[in-house]
């Protein structure tokens, strides 16, 4: 039964188009109903590895294992544990709301419909009106509540809040942070935008140039790094692999280290650092060396 | 019922920001004893945050004996641990600081100084305790 | 999943379902005029103009005249079945490589094979029964033509008994298939009809009479035969629903002459003031034709519509290895 205690595991899943490796050496584990944000630049793949996780891609390496079982297996009973709203949140256009409730009732093993109702009662979105005529955050919306009327034990939301406006977007994180509340699902989603994960997040994994250069607790990983600010100094200051990225000013070196706390050497001052910091400095970091050594760049203060 | 906000911006974790603010509004008399704290769910869906973290600001406030939560019901508010602070007292200590505001206002210190000031007079006092 | 295909292809259905209803109707108006003109069925008068009844000559000669646009309307008939499979297929798959609802479609319950056979099942099905009746209304409308010409012309063998099922379940995979490498509907489309002219012409040009090995008749000119043409041989096969597959002239030693030689001749005979027939039976040229016998038609049929539906599933195995590979 260990297996099920995670939502997701992966281990060195990777998948090439053609030439291109869009995603390699991804290990991972991911505890059930956590929050988990996926985050990266664009063409980090970030979409490769959530298409892994629900199956629409096969690894070219590698295993993924979504609750114990794989993804690429493509049974009824895999594909109705995992929810997922692609990018954009594509729907059959010319389908009525109510028409797309039907299918969700026709193409699903369980398919809570009085919920996804309920749901869509709430925001006063009419049944009968064609999902292409309906606003972005509407659509997003019955999208929403069809993966959540899945009732899935994973929901997986490609940029979700991409095409959203500020209260479309809102209102999207509300839904969705209730649907949470209520069913306890683990929730994966990828995003790249900082500043609001904080807030709904407690799980973190960054993607950089397809590989995973940070993955942890939210928490824990806040907790493991620290600011340390000192008298300028060009010295390998690394020599216990600590270092995660180090800037210089005229009179000052700043270090991000991830050492756990601890003390520190005189004439430095610690302080902690904050997330949206922390993923910049990990997306700042340079492609080639991240996984050996952390290397030095010089930031002109 | 109880409101929570969240400022992204302040770099106060989001769950200590949910404990300050039942801190603040229990010693303020804004929530008494009984008072019922929003659902976990509630307060996850209003502000659109991780339900993890409203039920980790929850724990530590049980923690802390502010509140009790009751399995099916709700979590709610214990008796105050101010409770030695009758309100007569809470207005007087409350009539000196502005007094004090006033004072400093006139003598030309800002908002940042006055902050300053007093965060340097509560940790002094707080290192004399300790030592 | 059944109601999911219905529901993403009832407007094509109910379009092509219509076209067909009408095509249908046409046929049955049309088709009841043409039979008046046999009152006692065309198959009275299937000696031909030349040795029927006047009864009989009246109603070709009429038949000719009111149902001239019979074989161009016939030809234009033969895109329906392309118009029946390739939308059905076109949208099949690329409609959701266009708008990213694959990713909508395949996260569902319902495995992506089997999302697979159930459209592929019921759409290819759906062609069949379409081209099925489409071949059937024409047939009947064909009924005296078929009686007093060979079903072996193209007019009559495109359009009748099993190979129009067999265009149109082409057309359906050329048409997904199309869609499932290019993802777009349109274009898919385009490539769809192009293969579907292609093959079929050389299907019929060059495959068709191939098939099997035609027979052959060569006998020496008779020396009075009024019918004689200079321009090419009119030898029977002795059955008019036989399909010639070519005629001509030969020497006495078998070789084909050329219409150039067979004209020559023409002229020697007239500059001779011989009868024609007589002075190439003098010289013992003969006749020769190469035809296949009516009763070769359902094996014709047979062995085209296997040719096909076996091109249609090696497109189809395509689709099904390209979505099964997940390469999207």
């Amino acid at each position: 039964m260990t297996t099920t205690e995670y939502a997701l595991r992966t281990d060195g899943l990777g998948k090439r188009y053609r030439r291109t490796w869009a995603l390699r050496d991804c290990t991972l584990s991911v505890p059930t109903g956590r929050v988990i944000a996926l985050v990266g630049p664009n063409g980090a793949g970030k979409s490769t590895l959530l298409r892994l996780v629900v199956g629409l891609l096969a690894p070219t390496s590698g295993t993924v294992e979504v609750l114990g079982q794989s993804p690429a297996a493509n049974t009824p009973q895999v594909l109705s544990r995992i929810g997922f709203l692609a990018q954009e949140h594509p729907l059959y256009k010319h389908f009525t709301v109510a028409d797309l409730l039907h299918m969700g009732r026709s193409c699903n093993l369980r398919f809570d419909q009085g919920l996804a109702e309920r749901r869509l009662a709430q925001l006063d979105i009419p049944l009968d009106r064609k999902a292409g005529a309906l606003s972005g955050g509407q659509q997003a919306q019955v999208a929403l509540a069809l993966a959540l009327a899945k009732r899935p034990d994973l929901l997986v939301l490609d940029e979700p809040m991409a095409s959203l406006d500020p209260v479309a977007r809102l209102e999207f994180l509300q839904a969705l942070m209730g649907a949470v509340a209520a069913d306890g699902m683990t929730v994966l989603f990828s995003s790249h935008v900082v500043p609001e994960l904080e807030r709904v997040c407690d799980h973190l994994i960054v993607l950089n140039h397809s590989r995973v250069t940070l993955a942890g607790d939210i928490e824990t990983l806040l907790a493991e790094h620290r600011l340390l600010v000192g008298p300028r100094t060009t010295a390998d200051l690394d020599k216990a692999g600590t270092v995660v990225e180090a800037s210089h000013s005229d009179r000052h070196t700043t270090l991000l280290v991830r050492d756990g706390g601890g003390p520190t050497a005189p004439g430095w001052q610690a302080n902690p650092i904050g997330l949206e910091d922390l993923v910049l400095a990990y997306l700042r970091r340079p492609t080639r060396h991240d996984v050996e050594a952390p290397a030095f760049s010089e930031v002109p203060a | 019922m109880f409101v929570f906000r969240i400022d992204n911006r302040s770099g106060v974790p989001p769950y200590l920001q949910l404990v300050q603010q039942v801190r603040q509004a229990v010693l303020l008399g804004f929530l008494r004893q009984g008072d019922r704290l929003p659902l976990i769910r509630e307060v996850a869906e209003t502000l659109a945050i991780n339900p993890n973290t409203v039920a980790k600001a929850y724990r530590q406030l049980e923690q802390e004996d502010l509140v009790t939560g009751r399995p099916g019901q709700g979590t709610f508010v214990n008796e105050a641990p101010t409770a030695g602070m009758s309100a007569a007292t809470y207005t007087s200590l409350r009539r000196g600081l502005e007094t004090w505001l006033n004072r400093a206002h006139a003598a030309g210190l800002d908002e940042q100084a006055v902050n300053a000031l007093f965060t340097a007079v509560v940790n002094r006092a707080k290192n004399e305790n300790i030592a | 999943m059944t109601w999911l295909a219905w529901r993403q292809h009832r407007a094509e259905v109910f379009t092509l379902s219509l076209l067909v209803a009408a095509i249908g109707l046409f046929l049955l108006v049309a088709g009841s005029s043409m039979r008046s003109l046999f009152p006692d069925g065309a198959a009275a008068c299937a000696g031909g103009l030349t040795d029927g009844s006047d009864a009989c000559s009246t109603a070709i000669r009429r038949l000719n005249e009111e149902h001239g646009y019979a074989s161009k309307m016939l030809s234009l008939l033969n895109l329906v079945p392309f118009l029946i499979g390739a939308f059905l297929g076109a949208p099949l798959v690329a409609r959701e490589l266009e708008a990213g609802t694959w990713q909508f479609a395949w996260t569902q319950a319902v495995p992506r094979m089997r999302w697979l056979a159930v459209k592929l099942g019921a759409l290819g099905a759906l062609t069949a029964t379409l081209a099925v009746a489409l071949t059937a209304s024409i047939t009947w409308y064909r009924q005296p033509l078929d009686v007093l010409n060979s079903r072996f012309t193209t007019d009559a063998f495109d359009l009748e008994g099993l190979v129009p099922a067999g265009y149109a379940l082409f057309a359906f995979a050329a048409a997904t298939a199309a869609g499932a490498v290019l993802r777009r509907s349109l274009p898919a489309l385009a490539v769809a009809l192009g293969a579907y002219l292609a093959v079929r012409v050389v299907v019929a040009g060059w495959l068709r009479p191939n098939v099997q090995a035609p027979r052959s008749i060569m006998e020496r000119v008779a020396a009075d035969d009024a019918t004689l043409d200079a321009g090419g041989s009119r030898i029977s096969t002795g059955d008019r629903a036989d399909w010639i597959i070519a005629s001509g002239y030969a020497d006495p030693s078998g070789r084909h002459l050329s219409v150039y030689e067979a004209v020559e001749m023409d002229v020697a005979a007239r500059a001779a003031g011989v009868d024609f027939s007589a002075y190439m039976h003098e010289r013992g040229i003969q006749q020769w034709v190469l035809y296949h016998p009516a009763d070769r038609f359902w094996m014709f049929q047979l062995i085209e519509a296997a040719i096909f539906v076996g091109l249609a599933a090696a497109l189809l195995a395509l689709v099904v290895w390209r979505i099964k590979r997940r390469v999207f």
